[in-house]
């Protein structure tokens, strides 16, 4: 049954495909020139998909690495920056012991070793190396060189007859392995490209993993690295096949979840804190709830309905729990547990698109009032691509905040503190659009009043008037810049860099494509998956050289088996 | 602009669930405005029977009503009491299994209050109480529906308030203000979810001011929905009991709500109710309810008063774990009970079976849940508005 609907879908998939290729004829893809290879340190979203695919979703992975630093508006691009510190070393050490204990416990060895100790006291390299040879190739997305597996085998033996025990032997060089940085950092390796003399090209394991971290945020599977293995990823039918069969698979929304979860900066859902004297009802579940509903919302529109993204400031479909029912204030049937249920806001309700949603307006809020200043910035640097300058250090709050100063609203409060000219001109790029959410508090409850004056919703956003948040909706579904700030974004998460200059025709081609296709993200995707830009890549830059020399080393020089 | 307030009851078919449902939503013009209706829903958090404390105790002219412990001690030799509480050591409130059991075959006085005699409960003397004019008379006299009995004056000046459960319960030290069996009970009700009563206003055209709507009651079989300090959050949905396709509660009385204060007129009302790991399902009879309804719509507090069952009341009386610190005495209310009781008589003896009473309640907006299939009932009270 399965299959067949794989099956299903892969015609479907492909069918799609072909429809693109009609669709897209005449614009032949931009030749583009390629950034220099790069390692990505893993994301603790990537490490826990990798260790449950590889090991199952039973082995614990208790604890996460240190942050990454939020880059050109993604952390996919700020991973390729990413340094481990001594202590943050400690923590991947940590991880990895744990892990491997979990792997060769009692319960696990059966059926995660695959083979069995002649003697369980002593060292068995020949299990050691079977193991090995099927779990590195995964965990390095390539197959370990004859070197590496030999040290595996040896630092297991050596353990082994240290402990007199094989598992614990196994369990050591396994911890081993996932504290290299061939495991810790994907890193883009270069053969040279026998088409253009001079030039290099990323290999195909590389590729695999490129395509993979994309589409399915995990290492590839087994049978991706079977296809870079056989070549397949190296001609354009092949690999269409294999990014049809990802694109086809449930996975997908487990990589564009990742997406959009960097895209909105979702990360921050972590430290967010609430007044809960304030915000009774904005509870642990509700944080949880929040972030889940505008990513649920965002996956079925874009990839489930496979509707235009620029819609998604303007549906009324949503999925809702009981938690978060409380804080929407309508009813419903599960008011316990965690079912989620789907939702759809009545035409004449105020809430219409992403930027009502409790996710949004609570995430650019203060900890105990809302905050038109954060939203417009979050709408303008997340949504539209845009900077907006960080505030002076000696900005006079009392302007504003003080009590007795008769500002009751924030639009009363933001006009006073425009007066000061060190203000004005960011707090004109953010207010106008974020007070067209002051119908939401500071956890995203609907109100009409503050402090008991009536609020007014209107705003503008680039020239743009709107008279509440549903308004707002719709000045970003009109605004070139919305579309325009995804294909930036998706580029540059799936590269895993901001896209290079020379790379721009490329972006643009994407931004036309997006336009022509509807603004339908799964072409979108699929049109970047099987660009030959996406894997383009130039020599390592000279500044960066003793950087990637060190990845670069460990790399093969010689042949894989 | 935009104004929100409870807009139309509509019916929404959602994950094959069909939910009555009251949505914020946009005004409406005054003419389409008129032509709708809303629900409001409220949780029943706080019920609380209604007692008049004065600051001297001048209620209780001679103390307070004697305990069973105490009466059990008072009844002792010497000898017995050391025999009894191991030399002394079992303290007073771990004597309570011992001291119920006082009966002459060591029957447990609580569930056989009849097998001993007791001196009489001290009960509430004084002029003032809480609750409402239920005969409609101010002497209290007898009448088809009611007994011989004295009425209280409310503190407001209403004369002709009755409320013979005050005047049972008023002495004793637990069911005055503060005391452990109402805050027992209201602490179980919170924390497991059991008993939980909704309310349920239907036909509101204004949800400050509506003359003609319906009250219905119905018990709910989610537990509440709580905030970081313990208490109900607002907005929570409620999913209405239901068994065969009708609630298993559901009575209802019409209503009026102006100004924000919803009052009823009278009716039979069944409810549900836990408190001290008794539950009960009293038909309070004539009850009324009066409820203040918060300016934002988020909370409520009222009253509810009416005629409530004497035998069902002394069975959560008897059927309370730790009567050494609630300061009842079974046998001795058992008899004042009877001799109070001033309503509903029963046909054969003449002695009447019920208590006219009064509870303060608090409440929660809440949205009330019909499963599919299940539909309300229909109002068996068409008594005319209050």
């Amino acid at each position: 049954m399965i299959l067949q609907k794989m099956q299903l879908a892969k015609i479907a998939a492909t069918l799609v495909t072909l429809s693109v290729l009609l669709s897209a004829c005449g614009e032949a893809e931009p030749q583009a020139a390629g950034a220099p290879p790069a390692m990505r340190r893993l994301t603790n979203e990537q490490y826990r998909n990798i260790v449950a695919d590889v090991f199952g979703s039973q082995i614990t992975v208790a604890g996460q690495a240190d942050p990454l630093l939020r880059t050109d508006g993604l952390l996919a691009v700020g991973a390729r920056s990413a340094h481990i510190t001594p202590s943050g070393f400690e923590k991947f050490y940590g991880l990895a012991k744990s892990i491997a204990q979990q792997v060769v416990s009692e319960d696990n060895r059966a059926h995660l070793i695959g083979c069995e100790p002649a003697n369980t006291a002593a060292p068995d390299e020949a299990c050691a190396k079977q193991f090995f040879t099927r779990v590195g190739r995964l965990l390095y997305r390539r197959p370990l060189l004859p070197g590496e597996l030999d040290t595996a085998v040896s630092a297991a033996t050596a353990a082994a007859q240290t402990t007199g025990d094989f598992y614990r032997g196994l369990s050591v060089a396994l911890a081993g392995i996932m504290t290299t940085p061939q495991f810790l950092f994907v890193v883009d390796t270069t053969e040279p490209d026998p088409k253009h003399k001079g030039q290099v090209q990323l290999t195909a394991y590389s590729k695999a993993a490129r395509l993979s971290f994309f589409l399915w945020n995990t290492m590839p599977h087994a049978a991706l690295l079977d296809a870079a293995e056989k070549g397949q990823l190296d001609t354009k039918a092949g690999l269409q096949a294999q990014v049809d069969l990802m694109m086809a698979s449930p996975r997908l929304d487990v990589g564009m979840r990742a997406f959009f979860d960097d895209f909105l900066r979702f990360d921050q859902f972590e430290t967010l804190e609430k007044d809960s004297v304030i915000y009774p009802a904005f509870t642990v579940k509700v944080v949880e709830d929040a972030r889940e509903q505008v990513l649920r919302t965002a996956l079925d529109h874009l990839i489930e309905r496979k509707q235009d993204y620029r819609e998604l400031f303007t549906t009324r479909k949503t999925f809702i729990t009981g938690p978060l029912a409380r804080i929407y204030r309508i009813p419903t049937a599960r008011p316990s547990g965690n079912a989620w249920v789907p939702y759809e806001f009545s035409a004449d309700d105020p809430r219409a698109g992403l930027l009502t949603q409790v996710g949004f307006s609570a995430l650019a809020s203060h900890p105990g009032r809302s905050s038109p200043t954060l939203r417009g910035r979050a709408i303008r640097e997340s949504l539209l691509c845009q900077k907006v300058p960080d505030p002076p250090g000696n900005v006079d709050f009392s302007l504003f905040e003080e009590s007795g100063t008769n500002n009751k609203t924030a639009r009363e409060r933001l006009t006073a503190h425009r007066t000061a000219p060190a203000c004005a001109g960011c707090h004109k790029l953010t207010d106008p659009i974020g007070l067209g959410l002051e119908n939401l508090d500071g956890v995203g409850q609907l109100r009409t009043t503050e402090n008991g004056a009536s609020i007014d919703p209107s705003g503008d956003l680039d020239g743009i008037a709107f008279a509440d948040a549903a308004g707002l909706g719709k000045a970003m579904h009109d605004n070139p810049a919305t579309p325009s700030c995804l294909v930036d974004r998706l580029t540059a998460y799936g590269l895993g860099r901001t896209p290079t200059s020379g790379q721009s025709a490329f972006v643009a081609y994407l931004k036309q494509s997006f336009t022509n296709d509807g603004y339908r993200l799964p072409d979108l995707v699929r049109r970047l998956a099987t660009s030959e830009a996406f894997y383009a890549v130039s020599p390592p830059e000279p500044e960066t050289k003793p950087v990637q020399a060190a990845a670069l080393a460990s790399q093969p020089q010689e042949k894989a088996p | 602009m935009i104004c929100f307030g409870l807009s139309a009851v509509r019916t929404m078919r959602a994950v094959g669930l069909v939910l009555p449902m009251a949505v914020l939503g946009l005004c409406q013009p005054a003419a389409a405005a008129a032509a709708k209706t809303t629900t409001l829903g409220f949780v029943v958090r706080d019920w609380f029977t209604a007692i008049y404390n004065s600051k001297f105790i001048d209620e209780c002219p001679e103390g307070l009503a004697t305990s069973n412990d105490e009466t059990w001690w008072r009844g002792l030799s010497k000898a017995d009491r050391a025999r009894l509480t191991d030399n002394g050591l079992i303290q007073n409130l771990n004597r309570m299994p011992t001291a119920m059991r006082r009966g002459p075959n060591g029957e447990n006085v609580c569930l056989n209050p009849t097998v001993v005699q007791d001196p009489p409960m001290r009960v509430v003397e004084g002029k003032y109480s809480f609750g409402a004019n239920l005969d409609g008379n101010t002497d209290g006299q007898a009448s088809a529906k009611t007994c011989k009995h004295d009425n209280f004056t409310h503190p407001d000046g209403t004369p002709g308030i009755d409320n013979q459960m005050y005047r049972l319960i008023g002495c004793v030290y637990g069911w005055r203000r503060g005391g452990l069996p109402e805050l027992n009970a209201h602490e179980g009700r919170g924390t497991s979810g059991l008993g939980m009563t909704l309310i349920e206003i239907t036909g509101v055209t204004d949800p400050r001011n509506s003359p003609d709507v319906t009250v219905s009651f119905y018990r709910s079989v989610d537990q509440f929905a709580l905030d970081g300090s313990g208490r109900p959050l607002p907005y929570s949905s409620y999913n209405v009991d239901v068994a065969k396709d009708q609630p298993r509660y559901g009575d209802s009385l019409k209503g009026a709500i102006k100004n924000g204060v919803l009052t009823t007129a009278r009716g039979d009302v069944r409810l549900p109710f836990y408190g001290n790991y008794n539950f009960l399902h009293p038909t309070i009879r004539d009850m009324d309810l009066t409820l203040e309804i918060a300016a934002d719509g988020s909370t409520a507090k009222g009253s509810v008063s009416g005629y409530y069952n004497l035998d069902e009341f002394l069975y959560y009386v008897g059927g309370m774990v730790g009567h050494t610190s609630t300061g009842d005495n079974c046998p001795a209310m058992y008899v004042a009970g009877h001799q109070l009781a001033d309503g509903y008589p029963d046909p054969k003896t003449g002695e009447c079976t019920h208590l006219s009473s009064a509870f303060n309640i608090g409440a929660y907006s809440a949205f009330i849940i019909h499963p599919e299939g299940s539909e309300p009932k229909t109002a068996k009270t068409a008594a005319a508005k209050p």
